[in-house]
């Protein structure tokens, strides 16, 4: 099976100093990926890197196996198939509604295939009714689903979620929990940066563990450790 | 005490009759600083917006260009544009000068830094979420921007209510480049300036009375604004 995702001697430094150096990882379609290690391991910097919103100092990124250019044309066709949620989601100071429509309208989607995907995706987090809220009104732990409903109803190939769960009380992480194996169903990718001890076990993960910006070799927590699915 | 006194009785009969040269005045006054402001908007939050998003080399020299044109005195800004509208200026043949539209294009240029600084605050002040968000849900880098500005509105709208402020009540353009023609060019602050002179303090304090009204109206969109 060929990648969905790839990096080769991928480098990322500022002011010279090295956060984030990977050789070699890859992310096969359709499996849940989670990168663990303790703050600061360069977790949420790959991830950026991923969601092509950070340019790396040095290396290659390759979705679905062709090199991708660092051209704005270029990388917005490719954001549309690789969404992220970020740690703490920014919501736009309107309705959830308008929250959950934005990625749609940009992707041409209206009327009644917009409102259906808007009204799953609600029901797929947790939300119904909840279209017509202020989203800045909202808890961290709504606003995290609404942001995690906003990326999903656009359908990528690749989600990449920086600690999703961590705003979430505990019966919505466990709803969480319950909700993503069936999204690779769905031919999705999940990439997620987790805190969480044994939720990377609990959703079947392939374990990514980071330490000072490199992959983590020592061994791993659990036989279910990946450290690099290419090996 | 008595002259001030009358003085105010005679303004707001003045008001209450409707009479027609001050509402000509404010009319004039209004129409002139409202395309003005919306000629100046147009060029200063696409400014601002460019020069708080974008990183280009001289990006601090153009910020200190701004905060300086800020401060630009309008009898200097009516001083150049003469310069240019004269008979013998440059663009003498256009024969703008003495009429509205030379106002206009004066008020312009003393707007425009003030929009553009006050929407580079507002962008400053915004979350640095905001574009990341958009481009992960695949907008284009214009697209992010235009989302960007959506999310500082109440921003952008006090920067050109700031720069209405200073449009509506200066007088250095408005005289220089308006030349104060009665029934044509002639704005509340020209007219306040001469009646004064002329000793029609009366009609002066109208049209003062009418500026004060347009000053308070804006300061309080602004602070309604700035409370959202």
């Amino acid at each position: 099976m060929k990648p969905i995702l790839s990096v080769r001697n991928l480098k990322k430094s500022y002011n010279g100093q090295v956060v984030l150096d990977i050789e070699e990882l890859d992310f096969l379609p359709q499996r849940i990926y989670s990168l663990v290690g303790p703050n600061g391991c360069g977790k949420s910097t790959l991830l950026q890197i991923l969601a092509l919103l950070l340019k790396p100092t040095a290396g290659s990124l390759y979705f679905n196996d062709l090199p991708i250019v660092w051209k704005r044309g270029e990388l917005q066709k490719i954001r549309r198939q690789v969404t992220l949620v970020h740690q703490s989601p920014y919501l736009f100071h309107r309705s959830v509604r308008y929250n959950l429509a934005y990625g749609l309208k940009i992707r041409g989607i209206h009327g009644d295939e917009q409102h259906r995907r808007i009204h799953e995706a609600l029901d797929l987090v947790g939300l119904e009714g909840f279209g017509r809220r202020n989203a800045r009104e909202l808890s961290g732990g709504e606003q995290q689903r609404v942001a995690i409903a906003r990326a999903l109803l656009l359908q990528p190939k690749v989600l990449l979620m920086d600690e999703p769960t961590s705003n979430m009380d505990k019966k919505s992480t466990a709803d969480f929990d319950a909700l993503i194996p069936t999204l690779i169903q769905r031919d999705l990718t999940i990439i997620q940066a987790t805190h969480m001890p044994d939720q990377p076990e609990r959703l079947g993960s392939v374990i990514i563990a980071m330490d000072q910006g490199q992959l983590d070799k020592s061994p791993p927590l659990s036989a279910s450790v990946l450290l690099s699915p290419s090996q | 005490m008595d002259f001030l006194l009358d003085s105010l009785i005679q303004a707001l009969q003045l008001i209450l009759s409707y009479n027609p040269e001050v509402y000509h005045t404010v009319w004039t006054s209004l129409y002139v600083s409202s395309i003005a402001i919306i000629l100046g908007s147009l060029l200063g939050v696409p400014a601002g917006l460019i020069i708080g998003t974008c990183q280009f080399p001289g990006k601090r020299t153009v910020i200190t260009l701004l905060n300086t044109l800020m401060a630009l005195p309008t009898v200097v800004v009516g001083l150049v544009c003469y310069g240019f509208f004269s008979r013998m200026g440059p663009l003498g043949s256009w024969g703008l000068l003495f009429t509205p539209w030379a106002m206009v294009v004066g008020q312009v240029i003393l707007a425009t830094p003030i929009i553009a600084n006050y929407t580079l605050g507002a962008l400053s002040a915004a979350d640095g979420r905001i574009m990341p968000t958009a481009l992960t849900l695949g907008a284009s880098s214009f697209q992010s921007s235009l989302q960007l500005l959506q999310e500082i509105r109440f921003g952008a709208m006090a920067a050109i209510i700031a720069g209405f402020g200073r449009v509506i009540a200066e007088v250095g353009v408005a005289m220089m480049l308006g030349g104060n023609i009665r029934g044509y060019t002639r704005t509340m602050t020209t007219a306040i300036a001469l009646e004064t002179s002329k000793g029609e303090f009366a009609f002066g304090l109208a049209l003062g009375l009418f500026l004060m009204g347009v000053a308070l109206l804006v300061n309080l969109f602004l602070n309604l604004l700035q409370q959202r």
